[in-house]
């Protein structure tokens, strides 16, 4: 069964300036002994993006990330996709995952259409009769038609898009980590793809998902964790939570 | 330090089971840059060529030297060179620039490593067309001792696998080690007989070359390609910078690789 286990998860994100990017002032910095080390000209910051954390998630679980901006969501979500490696704590993650968070990973400008699809089917890890239905699928869906012939560097933001997007959802992962909802190109196109979004969400055996929009967060999840500062403040059901991250957004 | 180095291992075989990917990666690599032009991937060979016939025709007036060794050798020590170099260049913008790639999938480090030395040896794959027509030319003759190459393929290989691994993670967190690179590969250069004849220098008594591990990578493909055996020396001086390399790089890489998302 899928399931996504973090146990008193901490990442800290060094922030480098430019001498804290070079050898030279590496080495120079050991020659002192550090002595000459001024305060004032910190070369690494350290963030501390997400504190002690522990998270159990289940099959079938729906879950909403809320928080104000550099709560730690994203950082969240990719201990979760195993992108970030804990600095200290364990992540255990069981399951296919797919990180709809950029749509456009891995796209070459220069390839045409067919091209991308079929260098994202391999990056996937499929195999070739899997890669030529993932190639019809993705025909069908954005109706890009002979345009997939073109290199996607002539494309129009609205085709990019689509076909961004028919690919990254083309394929039925186990957990689904979302950053926000994706706005998909016309009306009517943009109603297909929430449909489309939808059926792989349901399919889904979890879903976790950083987002503000109230509507979607009632109407998708079963529950919310509330992050502020990179630590845990509440988890619960989602209409309690907002309520009260409403009144106050960062506490602590 | 011993699980360090079995998580090092863990990420060098996970990248070669990803395969498909690195070549895919390595195949787009040389389109993308050739992709607009008429002759495609063979202004590589054409530029390739230019340079060797030039530098030829006047470097074996220079040394004083026959022009019919001095071409095919160069033909050879060029075509070689050619990948050691861009090999090692390469490699410390293997992980930078494929920060988008890392930053949203979680890939073994060691697959943009491979991607390198792949992109770089289907490159050569162009260039090696040259040497054929200089032999014929110049009426050199290839012998058995060509089998040879397969050893030092091998090895060349092996070697510049760990140098890339290690060049690459240091890159990505101290971002002057790529320019200092390049320098010293410029210097390399000169101390290796790439243009001129290794005999030359050992006449007179210098013995740069011999202790120059790239002097001794460029041996063990150069000469079964020229119809002789590399040295023993050569041979076993490339084998062993292959497996302490190979050691030391593991708990190297262990440790830090996961971290290069960190630092992109």
């Amino acid at each position: 069964m899928p399931s996504i286990r973090l146990k008193d998860v901490c990442v800290d994100l060094p922030i480098y300036n430019s001498s804290g990017r070079s050898l030279k002032s590496a080495l120079l910095a050991q020659a002192v002994g550090g002595r000459v080390a001024d305060d004032r000209d910190r070369s690494v910051v350290v963030i501390s993006a997400l504190n002690h954390v522990t998270l159990n998630l289940e099959h079938g679980s729906r879950v909403a990330i809320i928080g104000s901006n550099g709560a730690g969501k994203t950082t969240l979500l990719r201990v979760m996709a195993k992108i970030y490696p804990p600095t200290h704590g364990a992540v255990d993650v069981i399951g296919r995952i797919s990180s709809l968070t950029d749509l456009n990973v891995g796209m070459d400008g220069e390839a045409t259409g067919y091209e991308n699809v079929r260098m994202r089917g391999i990056l996937l890890g499929l195999t070739s009769p899997q890669i030529s239905r993932l190639m019809d699928d993705v025909t069908e869906f954005t109706e890009l038609g002979d345009y997939l012939k073109l290199p996607i560097r002539c494309y129009s933001q609205g085709m990019m898009l689509r076909l961004a997007f028919g690919i990254s959802t083309a394929i039925q992962p186990e957990i689904i980590l979302l950053d926000e909802i994706i706005g998909v190109g016309d009306q009517a196109f943009a109603a297909r793809a929430r449909e489309r979004l939808h059926v792989l969400i349901d399919a889904a055996s979890i879903l976790v998902l950083a987002t503000h929009d109230t509507n979607i967060i009632t109407q998708l999840c079963s529950s919310a964790i509330w992050l502020s500062h990179g630590r845990v403040v509440d988890i619960g059901p989602p209409a309690e939570i907002l309520e009260r991250y409403a009144k106050n957004p960062t506490p602590g | 330090m011993l699980e360090a180095s079995w998580r090092g291992l863990a990420d060098v075989l996970a990248g070669l089971s990803s395969w498909r990917t690195w070549k895919m990666l390595a195949w787009n690599d040389v389109r993308r840059r050739y992709r607009r032009s008429g002759l495609g991937q063979f202004w590589l060979t054409l530029s390739m060529a230019a340079t060797i016939g030039g530098l030829g025709l006047v470097y074996s007036r220079l040394f004083g030297v026959n022009v019919s060794t001095y071409l095919p050798y160069i033909a050879v020590t060029f075509v070689i060179w050619g990948v050691i170099s861009t090999v090692v260049i390469d490699s410390c913008n293997a992980l930078i620039e494929n920060e988008q790639l890392l930053r949203h999938v979680s890939l073994p480090r060691s697959l943009f490593i491979y991607r390198v030395i792949a992109r770089n040896l289907i490159i050569a794959a162009h260039n090696v067309l040259i040497i054929p027509i200089v032999f014929v030319w110049f009426g050199v003759g290839v012998n058995v001792n060509i089998l040879w190459i397969v050893v030092g393929l091998i090895l060349l290989a092996a070697n510049a696998f760990w140098i890339g691994y290690f060049l690459s993670i240091m890159c990505a967190r101290f971002r002057d080690v790529p320019q200092i690179v390049t320098s010293v590969m410029q210097v390399v250069f000169f101390i290796t007989p790439v243009m001129y004849l290794p005999d030359q220098l050992a006449r007179r008594g210098f013995a740069v070359i011999k202790w120059n591990p790239f002097a001794n990578l460029l041996e063990v493909v150069r000469d079964p390609l020229l119809g002789s055996a590399p040295s023993a020396w050569a041979l076993g001086s490339c084998a062993v910078m292959a497996v302490v390399g190979l050691a030391v790089v593991m708990p190297f890489a262990g440790r830090y690789a996961p971290r290069v998302v960190y630092w992109l």
